[in-house]
This record gives structure tokens, sequence and C-alpha cells, in this order.
């Protein structure tokens, strides 16, 4: 393995999150509302998406502003109060759009992936 | 909190610092959901060191980059972006207005021959020259040309035909002239429409 294989690699992954980081976030607001932490700690439990958590804030931030999301403050039994994330009904429409594409997506690069394409004029 | 090193503190001043380029209210609520994060992963877990709650939020720099990256370009965002924070940019006027500028300033000038017409054609024909040259549509080499070929040049050719020449006895070749110049410009304006980038 060459040198700066795994920085490929890391690159990747990095690409890949970008792109799909904010639907997951989305999604993990669909069935209750969540407080940053707590969205932290589902992404970092996925393995996959786990980012450097403080890079979760600006997107956060950019989906209310955008009006995907909704937040209220609500008290906690211990500590301070929770800023809670909640879908809008447009962040619920985002995300069952970006749900409806990604099969087609996914498959789209997996046969991408695992068969050879064919070279154009090579068809009987 | 009464250290005198205070390491909450000293990370949040660095990601103002590194965030220095961001609006202020952009940057003071980026602030205030970092300290929000560090207060309420300190409240669940108490016995958690600050230096791994902050490793763990990452470095200042990554973070006040990604905040620069989602104020600033709205191509991935949702609807309804834009407007908000950013500063009116240079070069956005739409590709069609230099080139209708350019193209239209020599009829214009045909159509009114009389004193004001001239006047406000060249008006027409610097305004759109400067457009096109401050528009992001186009890269260096194709505005050189087009400046060259749309205003540069008629503008000499017109001078220099009014200073040698002029006067009736010419009028049927300055027609001529003038409708060549016309077809010469209008097909530099249709090419530089078509080589355009979005």
């Amino acid at each position: 393995m060459e040198p700066g294989d795994s920085t490929k690699q890391a690159r990747a992954a990095a690409q890949l999150r970008k792109g799909v980081l904010e639907y997951c976030v989305l999604a993990l607001m669909r069935d209750r509302p969540r407080y940053g932490v707590e969205l932290l700690h589902a992404l970092e439990d996925s393995g996959a998406l786990a980012t450097s958590q403080g890079t979760v804030y600006p997107l956060l931030s950019r989906l209310r502003r955008d009006d995907l999301v909704t937040t209220t403050w609500q008290e906690s039994a211990s500590g301070p109060p929770r800023r809670y994330y909640a879908l809008t009904d447009s962040g619920r429409a985002a995300l069952d759009e970006f749900a409806r594409v990604w099969p087609g997506f996914r498959n789209t690069v997996d046969s991408f992936l695992t068969t050879p394409h064919p070279s154009t004029g090579d068809l009987a | 909190m009464k250290t005198p090193a205070d390491p909450v503190r000293d990370y949040l001043a660095a990601v103002e610092r590194e965030a220095s380029a961001l609006p202020a209210d952009r940057r003071q609520e980026l602030l205030a959901d970092l300290a929000e994060h560090i207060e309420v992963t300190r409240a669940e877990h108490p016995d958690a060191a600050t230096g791994e709650v902050l490793s763990e939020l990452g470095d200042p720099r990554t973070i006040a980059a990604t905040a620069l990256a989602e104020a600033g370009n709205g191509a991935t965002g949702g609807p309804a972006r834009g407007s908000a924070g950013a500063p009116a940019r240079r070069g956005k006027v739409h590709p069609l207005v230099p080139l209708l500028m350019l193209t239209l300033s020599l009829p214009f000038m045909m159509v009114f021959p009389d004193h004001p017409g001239p006047l406000f054609g060249v008006l027409f024909r610097i305004t759109g020259a400067v457009l096109l040259c401050t528009s992001v549509h186009w890269i260096a080499v194709q505005k050189t040309t087009g400046v060259m070929l749309t205003a540069a040049l008629p503008t000499a050719v017109i001078v220099t035909w009014n200073l040698s020449s002029g006067g009736p006895a010419g009028d049927t070749p300055a027609l001529l002239a003038n409708l060549a110049m016309l077809a010469l410009v209008a097909g530099t304006a249709a090419w530089l429409w078509r080589v355009r980038r979005a």
C-alpha cells in the first residue's frame, strides 16, 4: 500500500459524508425532536457518519435558516436547558424527497462498482 | 471557571478568532451553540475531562471553516438562500445585459445620428464593455476578444471614418460599413453568448 492511500480513503468518505449528512440529521428528527448533543451521539454511534462534532452546529444553523428545522428550548432534569431541533413541514418534505431518490442512487453506484461498464459500440 | 486559565473560554475565543470572516450574528450563534454543547456535555458526563470534551468538539479552525462554507455557498442549500448576509456580488449581472448593450449601441447610433444619439450609443458601449469585463460568465481571453471586436474596433473604425471622410458623398459606403460592423458585433455577441459559463 502506498503512502497516502489512507488519506485518499478518508477524503472519499468525507466527500460522501458531506453529501448525505444533512439528510441523516433530518432523519434522526423524524420521530421526535432531538437536542444537539443527542444528535451528535447518534452520528458518532453510526461510525461512518462520525465527524468532528463541532462541524455539525454550522449545519444545524443552516437547516434552521433554511426553515427545514425549528428549535425550542426545553428544561432538563439534569443540567442546563436543551435546544431541541424538530422537523418543519418543508424539512419533512426534503427528507421524503431524499428517501425517494436515494435507493435508485445507491443502486446506480453499486452497479457501476460491481459490473464492468460496457464501452460504447461494444454491443452485439 | 475561577481558574486563571479557562480552557473553555480559550477554545471559544479561538473559534471566534478563526470565524472572524463570518457575519457577527452567525458567529455569535455558532459560539452560543458550542457553549451550550459544552455545558450539556459536562452536565451529562460530570467526570469527563474538559480537554476531552473540547477535543471531541474538534479543531476550532475546522469548525470555523465549516461555518464559513455553510454561510457562503448556497449551492447545496435548500430553498430561499443567498440573500441573507451575502454581500451584493459583482459580476452577477445577467449575461445578456452586456451583450445587448454592446450590440445595440451601433444601430442606436445609426437610427439617432443627431446629437444625443451618439453620446448615448457611446455610453451604452462603455457600460457594456465594463459589464462584460466584470462578469463571471466569461474567462479573461473571451472578455478581451469580446471588448476588442464589439467595442474597440467599431469605435476605432467610426472615428477614423469620420476624421478621414465624412460628408454626404459617403452615405452609401457608410451604411454598408455600418452594416458590416453590425454583423461583426452581433456575431461576436452570439459567440460570447454560446461560450458563456452558467
